[in-house]
Formats: C-alpha cells, structure tokens, sequence
C-alpha cells in the first residue's frame, strides 16, 4: 500500500471510530491512537524522492485535521449533549423560599426615625434629655409650679419630692436653651410616662417635641412647619388645623388637628365624624419660660410643639391599640 | 363642664339662632374643645304627647284599662292597653309610644294583641323611657302642661336639647358656668351677652338680722357676701329645674339646694346656704383651720385638718371648709325655713391643696380650684337669691353683708401692634384687634401702635401683652394666620451617632425584631435575675405611686421585660421568638444605694439586649435550636455597629448570676467589659415564667467608643497559601486559648486562623479532642515560596504543642 492510501485509510478509519467513541475516555483513547498511527507513516516520508514530499506533506495534514476535527466534534458533540441535559432540569420554584435574615425594626422606631429625618430636613438637629427629671426642669421651668392646675392634666409618676418621670419631652427644651444660645433649632424625640392605661393611653409613651427660637419666629412659622411635617409623613396633601388651647409654656396655645388621614376630611369612625384627628399641641414659647431659661423674650421668640408617636403610627398604621407597642408580641413586631 | 345648649342660648342675643352643631364648632374655633355631645332626647323616638279621653276596664283582665287617647282636638280616638294603676282621667295627657317608636335598649314597637285586644303601642312610664327607675305607673304630664298634642315628648320632658361636654382650659375658671360659655359664644358668633334677672325688688323686706363677717386673711379670701332669706318652704324643685339640673349631671335634692347648684351651673359661682337657725354668734369667721382640728362634713365624714385649710366658722364653731364641702350641723333640712346665703370667692391654691388631700372633688371646689371671679359673688347671691323667693316662697331679709377686702382695680396692658403682627405672623391692624377684643368684653384704648387694654374681672387669666395677642388671634382666628417656614440663619448643630439606632437598625438587619417595652417592672420581675446586692443593678429606684404593682420600680435591666415577652409569645403558642431591645436602664447615682428615694437624678446608660427561643427561621421543617453562638454572633453584631471594626475578647465566665455557669461568655473590648452572652439561666427563666432554654446577650452600649470612619486596607495583590494542624488536647483548653497562643507568636505572615472542626469522641482518650485548624499565610509583598510558608506554620504548631500543651496528630 502507498503512502497515500496508508493515510487515505487511517483517516477513514479514525473519522469512523471517534465518531463512534462509546465516551469521552474511549475518544481520547482512539485520538492518541490514530495520532501516533498518523505520525508512524509520516516517518516513512523520509523515504519519498523529494519531488513528491509537499504533495504527501499536504496529504498528510490533511489527514491530521480531519483527525483533530472528529476528536473536537465529539468533545463539542458531548457538550451540547450535557448542556442540554442541564437545560432539561426542572426545580418546583413554588418551594418555600429558604429564610434569609429578616428583622423588623419596631414601628415606634421606624416612625421616630423618619419624623427625625422630615424635621432635620428643616433644620432641626435631635436633642436629648433624662426620662428621670427633676420636677423644676419638667414642671416649675415650664411655668407649671407645683400647685397650678395644670398639674392635674398629666398625672406624674413620683421617684421623690423633687425627681419625677418626665410627663412630656419639654424638659429637654428647658435643657436645650440652659445650654445653648439662640438661634436654637432642636426636635426630641423620647419616652414619657404619665399615670394613665387604656386603649388609648399607655403610662408610658414616646413624644417628639420641637423647639425653635430666634429672632422673628412667629406663630405662622410653627403652622408652616406642622403642615409639611404632616404632609411628608402621611405622604398625602393633608392641612393642619391650629385650635386654640391652654398651655402653660405657651402663648399662645394651641391644639394640632389634621385632617384626618383616613378618610381625607370627610368625616369617619376615626375621626369621629368630624373630618379632624388630634396629634398634639403647640404655640409661642411662653416668655415666662424664657425668663427661667435667661433668654430675652423682647429680642427673641419662638415655637414649640409636642407630639404623640404612638398616636402617628396609630393614624398612618391602623394600630387600634397603644398596647400592642410596648407587650413585645412577635405577631405585631413581625408587621412592621 | 357640661352646659345645655337651650341654657347657652337663653344668655345669647344673636342675630341669627345657630344650630346645635354651629355653635359647637364655634366654641371649638375659640378654643373650648367640645368632647362630646349628647342629644338628650335621644334614647327614644316615636313618643308623643297624647291627651286621655275616655278609659274603661279591660273585660278580660282586672288589672288592665283600655285607654282612649287623642293627638289632636277633635281628632279620632285610639285605644291603648295599659296596665299601670295611675292612668289618669279624661282631660290629662299622658305620653304615648306609638307602633314602630323606639325605646331606650332598642325595643321596637308593633301591635300586640294583650288578653284579646291589640293595642297600637303603649303608655309609658319613666323607666320605660330612660328616664329614671320609677315602675309604679306611667308618665302623666302636669295640668298645666302647655306641650302641643302630637307634639314629640321630648318637647313635654324638657329633653329636646343638647348637652356639651366642654372641656375647659386649666386657666379658664371662668368658662365653668353658662354665663361665661355664653360669653365666648357670643364673642366668636358676634351677639350680645343677656344676663339673668337679678332683680330682687319685690322680695326684699328691710331690717332683720345682722351678720359680721370677718376675714382673717384677704389672700385666702377677698371677698366673703352672705344675705338672709326666710319664709322657706322646703319641696322638691320644678320640672324645669331639676330637668336641667340632671341634664348637667347633678340630682336634684330640693328646691333650696337646688338653687345653689343651679346658679352655680349658670353663673359659674358655687354658693353654700347653711341653716340660718343652726348659727348662733351673728359673726362669720373666715380663717385657717389648726393642725389637728377635726369638723364634720355634710357627709358625716370626721376630717382631721391642716393648717392650710381654709375654714369658715360660726364665731369659733367650724360650719364649713370654705369651697370644699359643708357641714353637717348646718346643712339645710327638710324643716328649714331661714337659710344664710354665702357667695365667696377663695384663694385657688388652697382649695385645691384641700380638695386633693382629703380627696374631696366637688363641682364647688372644681371651681374654686380654678379662681372664681370675685366680681361674681354680689351677682350671683342676688340671682340665687330671686330664684329661692320664686321656687321656694322665700323672702330676702334685709341687705346683703359683703366683705370685700381683695377688691383689685382693673389693670391695662400695653400691647404694641408691632409685637402682635411679629409674634402672630399676621398683619393685623389696630382696628381689627380692637374688634377682637371688645366682642370679649375688654375695654380698649388707643388706636395707634399702642393699645391699652383692660380685660373684665372674669379674666384673670389675662395679665400680660401676650395673653392679649393670643385673646386677638383665636377671635380673629387661628384660621387666618398663614402657614410660613422660619428662615435658617446658621448650620444646624452637629450631633455624634447615636449609638442605640446604630444597634436597633443593625440587629434589625441580621435578623432580630426590636421589642420595645416599659422602663419600669415589677419588683418581683426585677429581683427576678438574681443580682448580688453589691452589684448596682439589684437596687432599682422606685415608684413612689405607681398605679398598679407593674410599675414598682424602673428597670436596671433589659433582660426581665424580654425573658416576659417569650413567656407572653409562648403563651398563645409561638415558641420561637428572636427579639432585641435598645434601650435606657436606670441606675441610682453615687451614694445611697440602699435608699428608698433618690434625691438626685439617675445614670440612664443605654443598654441592648437580645433573647433567642426556639428555632431557628427555616425553609422547610424544623431548621435547629437557636444556641449560645447565635447570641454571641448577634451580641458581635451590636458592637461592631456602634464601635466598628474592634477586637472583641471572650471568655468563658461563671460570675453572671442570670447565665448558665457553663454556657456564659463576658465580652470585653480595649480592656473594658461590655457585656455578656450565654443561657440565661435555667432558674432565672423558671422565676419569668419560661418553660424552654432562652440565650440572651446583653450589652453596655455606653461602655464602646464609637467607631471611626473605617479605613480602607490594600486588597491583597498576591496569593497566600493555608496550612492545616490537627491537634489533640484537653478538652478543657478553649478554643480561644489556642487562638492566644498563636497570636503570641507574632508571626507577621499569619492573616487568617480558622477552626474547621472541633471534634470530641471517647476514642480519642479520656478528656480529650480533636480540633483542626486552618492558618492562611500571606505577604503583602511578594508571593511566599513553599518553604518560607512551611518555616512559619512549623514554628506556630511547635509554640502550640509546647504551650497549649497537644499532640500533633
């Protein structure tokens, strides 16, 4: 046999039988087979006058590259093969998905967290004060001395004579304006305690109270504020309501009504049909308090409000009863 | 204060005659919140006033009578059964629920035939309607009752009003009567004030006894009136009266007293009539009671006094404790027949020491409480006065002896125009707030940028420029005043990170809920970790008047109020709970530990803290235990957050009283000890109530330095190359110790140290484990030859097998 019909031949031949590889293995095995074959005839190109050494060298290569494409056909043939088996997997994506970790930040703090960020927006910066007060910061300061009857509006929590639990977050104004000299802008969110227990009330509860005093602070300023506090956090085009009310650290005084969340205004079960839900009170700074806190009433004035944490989480959150936020159940925790 | 709107509406003289509804929104928009209000006549419908024509008795039952009523002269007669004795005879008019009327309790209702014969509806008794308890025969109206036939019988009963529940302004003593009510209403609708006839003219006869009133203190008491009536005849009250009355909540006694409380009501001034034949001296005495003194109230209560009550004496003899409450030897009776008539006004503060400290609450010394407008007194004894001559056939004997020794004369303030338009934000002019003020009653002067303004006598809340801008703005009303944003003049302060949010929203993302609970516990819940007595925490400040044993003292701890929560979630069935809290415990200060009463304020660290119940979140079936690594992993959580990227050490400890003695870590960082982790400990949860195992972390969040701003490191540019050990060691060498001893070494080339496995089998002898490590070698600067990373691991396995000690297996 010549040359040429010997590589004719194992060409033919290694085609066919890696074609026919039973595996990868048994291809592989076939390639190195058919490649030392091709490489034991290609020795006896030697022997061939050298006039016709290209043409055989041609044919030689030829038979190489048929054999390294049937070798790469089969590895290709195998990969379609095991993609299209992967591709043929089916997973019941209906499972339940496994858990990853998902914690809930307690409403009260979600809500405080976001009333802080409305506020700061204005230029509130957050101020603290003790939750255990001393009856001058929390009471006489704010023009509320020991026998006045508005004493009576927040039954206190007594630790001894002079030290109570704060009934509201203004003691944290008289703090603030101690320390600080106007142009002032603070907002305090925090516990307080009163001596109260419904569904409405809890005896202890968190208040976020707002301070501003400079020169030319006026009444409008506050109402100003309150609207788009209200309006930002309902996220809702709601109008405030300033009603006139009593007090002490104020003057004037004023109670705060929105129009009511839930039904815009028109009137429902939440807002007694009166279209107007109460969030918390507000007005002037009372120059009495000034003069406890040794700034001059005539240069500067200003605005304070308070308002009930629990009370926006009930309105924007349907909470229907204050205890739900202080009992640690996981089943209301989980909601938020 | 309850008031009723067609007594408001008597003391109005307004253009227009406004709803119900309008009027209380005009209180409201002045700044008297109404809390509620209650249609009087609203428990029943479909009664009318009907007349009785003719009666005869039922032919099947003896006690029963066929009535024949009318609703209309002339009109055809119906006949109603009716088993009340008192049906009345022809010519009465009696109240008659028609079919489909409806009865308090929500009775419908419909014909029903009784013993044979339907009768459309009923006669009704007072019970019936919810008027009171009274069964024994059914309602007859007075001969010279002038109600239509038809009409509603609220119309007959005095109930179609309204009453106003208004919640008065701790200043605003006086808008606890109807007159001052009135003044409002009329300064916000723009009416005229009509006051009640005081007019005693024909009920006055001269001469007559004399009375000295002497008053020790003119503070306690600036003015002191009383007058003498006689010629009474003690009876009950008429319909009228006491309809009103009971409309604002008080019982009718008899017409005398009734006459007290109802001027009261009107007027707003509490008045006390004391048997004038019970007093002997002819001189009353206002002064002080002594430390000790005791008196007999009307209720025949013995109180023992203080000096800072307030008596009013008959010459030495207490009669009664002015503004509080009367005696009991000198109240009026049934044989009554000469009253003396006090109309006074007290100093407030006292009033309302005495009232709290004998817990006397009266409509009298809610007033008094308040400040009752001396001005009144003369006013309201001549109004009380009239009214005890017409109702109770009175006559007032001679004048009216009136100490007035706190007379004030009235006060102007100046009020500069400028101001209100800075401090309300609105231009007003000087007219306008003119206007404003003389529609409530004010005197003003001035027209330029100063007004002078005097205030009536009832406003003593009104003292100063102020209080005058804010009598404009709610007249003009706060509805008007625009809505503007204060202009920023500096930087806002800058404020450090708060460290609880930093915890809150960091264990919020790794997977715990944050609880919130109370600041204060129950002592038994507070004891209930077992604190030593030296140990701070174990001392909690008190609650000196807690309203319930739940709110005995404030917490030191986060742990009880959560070790609660799972008792509470366990419960009502769920078992696996992963909660936390932030938040301040309270801590007394510096001495006096052991005091009942702290005398300064407390140390309020903020605190975090975590338990962990049950399993695991899974996807499919039970997933696995919480355990004491969840909790130090959570516990790590909350350091990191607050102080970045810190070395946290921990140790095993068995000083915790609340934790497991064997499964109890202490956390420390830069030397300090922050915290601690572990099981909480099985008797501790026992005393809360917990059934299953519970592991807990818990953290002195103000103990951590708050984190710097992280610095990036190089990322590693060349590969590092790891090496394990397998050791064989005592199982009582802790892992952290391994780790010691291989950062004692201080090989430079040590980036990471790994446990693969801790391994423990009876097979490996007596005490002992396995652990396999993993240490990463790698320089930053350059790529480490085999040989270099071999020298290294060989010298830290040779300082473990030496140090720790352990085999190397």
């Amino acid at each position: 046999m010549d040359l040429s019909a010997q590589l004719d031949a194992i060409e033919t031949e290694a085609t066919a039988a890696i074609a026919a590889a039973a595996s990868e293995q048994d291809a592989r095995a076939l390639h190195a087979k058919y490649k030392s074959e091709l490489a034991t005839a290609m020795k006896a190109m030697g022997k061939l006058p050298p006039g016709e050494r290209p043409a055989m060298g041609q044919r030689a290569n030829k038979a190489k590259d048929a054999l390294e494409k049937a070798f790469e056909g089969y590895l290709g043939g195998l990969r379609e093969a095991a993609e299209a088996a992967d591709l043929a997997r089916v997973v019941d994506v209906t499972l339940p998905a496994r858990p990853a970790p998902r914690g809930h930040l307690h409403l009260l703090t979600q809500v405080r967290l976001e009333a802080v960020q409305i506020f700061s927006e204005l230029g509130f910066v957050v101020a603290d004060g003790p939750q255990i007060e001393t009856d001058w910061h929390t009471f006489e300061a704010l023009a509320i001395p020991r026998d006045h009857p508005a004493r009576d509006m927040q039954d206190t929590f007594y630790l001894s004579d002079e030290i109570v639990l704060r009934t509201h977050t203004s003691p944290v104004q008289v703090r603030t304006m101690l320390t600080q000299a106007p142009p002032i802008r603070i907002v305090a969110p925090g516990h307080v305690y009163r001596r109260d227990d419904d569904p409405t009330h809890s005896p202890m509860f968190t208040q976020i109270e707002g301070l501003a005093v400079d020169e030319g602070i006026s009444f409008a300023d506050l109402k100003g504020v309150l609207i788009h506090f209200v309006s930002r956090f309902f996220q809702k085009d709601l109008t405030v309501r300033l009603r006139p009310s009593y007090f002490p650290f104020v003057e004037p005084g004023a109670e705060v009504d929105m129009q009511c969340s839930f039904c815009g205004g028109s009137g429902c079960r939440l807002c007694k049909g009166t279209g107007w839900v109460e969030i918390g009170g507000a007005g002037v700074v009372d120059p009495d308090v000034f003069a406890h806190c040794k700034i001059d009433s005539e240069k500067y004035t200003g605005f304070a409000f308070g308002m009930g944490l629990e009370r926006m989480a009930m309105l924007r959150h349907g909470v229907n009863d204050i205890k739900f936020y202080y009992e640690g159940d996981v089943r209301f925790l989980e909601q938020f | 204060m309850k008031v009723l709107w067609s007594w408001l509406l008597e003391l109005c003289d307004l253009d227009r005659q406004p709803t119900v509804e309008e009027g209380a929104k005009a209180l409201t928009r002045g700044g008297l919140e109404i809390e509620g209000m209650t249609n009087l006549g609203g428990g029943f419908s479909g009664v009318v006033v009907a007349e009785v024509v003719g009666k005869q008795p039922h032919p099947q039952a003896d006690k029963l009578t066929l009535v024949d009523v009318i609703t209309e002269k002339g009109g055809a007669a119906t006949q109603v059964v009716c088993g009340a004795p008192n049906v009345p005879e022809p010519g009465r008019k009696v109240l008659w629920a028609q079919i489909g009327a409806t009865l308090p309790g929500g009775l419908t209702l419909a014909a029903k035939p009784v013993k044979g014969i339907v009768s459309p509806g009923m006669l009704c008794a007072e019970d019936e309607l919810g008027l009171g308890t009274d069964h024994a025969g059914i309602i007859v109206l007075p001969e010279d009752d002038r109600t239509a036939l038809g009409a509603p019988a609220q119309q007959a009963l005095g109930l179609d009003d309204w009453m106003l529940e208004i919640n008065a302004p701790a200043n605003r003593g006086d808008v606890l009567g109807h007159l001052g009510v009135a003044r409002e209403l009329c300064a916000v609708l723009r009416g005229k004030l009509v006051p009640p006839d005081l007019d005693l003219a024909e009920y006055v006869d001269r001469g007559g006894p004399a009375v000295e009133i002497a008053i020790a203190n003119s503070e306690s008491c600036p003015r002191y009136s009383a007058r003498f009536l006689t010629g009474i005849r003690i009876g009950p009250s008429p319909a009228r009266i006491a309809q009103r009355l009971k409309g604002v909540g008080v019982r009718p006694i008899s017409n005398i007293v009734d006459v007290t409380n109802y001027v009261m009501f009107e007027l707003g001034q509490p008045l006390h009539a004391f048997d004038a034949d019970t007093l002997t001296t002819g001189v009353v005495r206002i002064s002080h009671a002594s430390d000790g003194e005791r008196f007999v109230t009307l209720d025949g209560v013995e109180r023992s006094l203080v000096k800072g009550d307030l008596m009013i004496r008959d010459g030495q003899t207490g009669i009664a404790l002015a503004g509080v409450m009367g005696g009991r030897d000198t109240e009026v009776t049934d044989k009554t027949t000469r009253v003396l008539l006090e109309s006074a006004s007290f100093a407030p503060v006292l009033i309302r020491r005495t009232a709290r400290r004998l817990a006397l609450h009266s409509e009298a010394s809610l007033r008094f409480g308040r400040g009752v407008d001396p001005e009144l007194a003369a006013m309201a004894s001549a109004r009380a006065a009239r009214l005890m001559c017409q109702l109770g056939g009175a006559r007032v004997q001679g004048e009216l002896f009136d100490a007035y020794p706190g007379k004030q004369s009235p006060v102007s303030i100046s009020v500069r125009m400028p101001r209100v338009r800075m401090v309300a934000g609105v231009p007003l002019d000087a007219a306008t707030c003119s206007d404003a003020l003389s529609r409530l009653q004010f005197t003003v002067t001035g027209t330029g940028d100063v007004l002078d303004v005097t205030p009536p006598s009832a406003r003593a809340d009104v003292s100063r420029e102020v209080d005058v801008i804010e009598e404009v703005l709610r007249i003009v009303g706060y509805e008007h005043v625009p809505s503007t944003v204060p202009v920023l003049r500096q930087p806002p302060g800058v404020r450090p990170r708060d460290r609880g949010d930093a915890a809150r929203i960091a264990l919020a993302a790794a997977g715990l809920s944050e609880a919130i609970t109370y600041g204060f516990q129950s002592a038994e819940r507070g004891a209930a970790l077992g604190l030593a007595g030296s140990d701070r925490r174990s001392q909690p400040i008190t609650v000196k008047n807690p309203m319930s044993q739940d709110q005995a003292v404030m917490r030191t701890s986060l742990l009880p109020n959560l070790l609660a929560a799972v008792a509470r979630n366990a419960s009502h069935g769920r078992h696996d709970v992963s909660i936390a809290e932030v938040g301040n415990v309270f801590l007394r200060r510096g001495e006096g530990v052991a005091e009942r009463e702290i005398h300064q304020l407390a140390d309020e660290p903020i605190w975090a803290a975590c338990v962990l119940a049950g399993d695991r979140p899974a996807q499919l079936g039970p997933s696995g235990a919480w355990d004491v690594f969840d909790a130090k992993s959570f516990a790590q959580v909350a350091i990191r957050a607050v102080a970045g990227d810190v070395e946290i050490k921990t140790r095993a400890t068995q000083s915790v009283p609340y934790l497991h003695p064997g499964v109890a870590g202490e956390l420390s960082v830069g030397g300090n000890v922050v915290g601690w982790f572990g099981e909480v400990h099985p008797a501790v949860r026992k005393r809360l109530g917990v059934e299953a195992r519970v592991f807990a972390f818990d953290l002195d969040l103000t103990k951590l330095p708050l984190a710097e701003p992280a610095q990036m490191r190089a990322i590693p540019r060349f590969p590092g190359s790891a090496r394990d050990v397998s050791l064989l060691l005592a199982e009582s060498i802790p892992a952290g110790r391994v780790e010691e001893v291989i950062a004692a070494v201080g090989e430079k080339l040590v980036t990471a140290v790994r446990l693969l496995e801790d391994y423990r089998d009876a097979k490996l002898g007596d005490g002992m484990k396995s652990m396999l490590w993993s240490i990463l070698y790698r320089s930053p600067e350059r790529t480490l030859t085999d040989a270099e990373v071999d020298k290294a691991h060989e010298g830290i396995v040779a300082r473990l097998v030496e140090n720790l000690p352990a085999h190397r297996r």
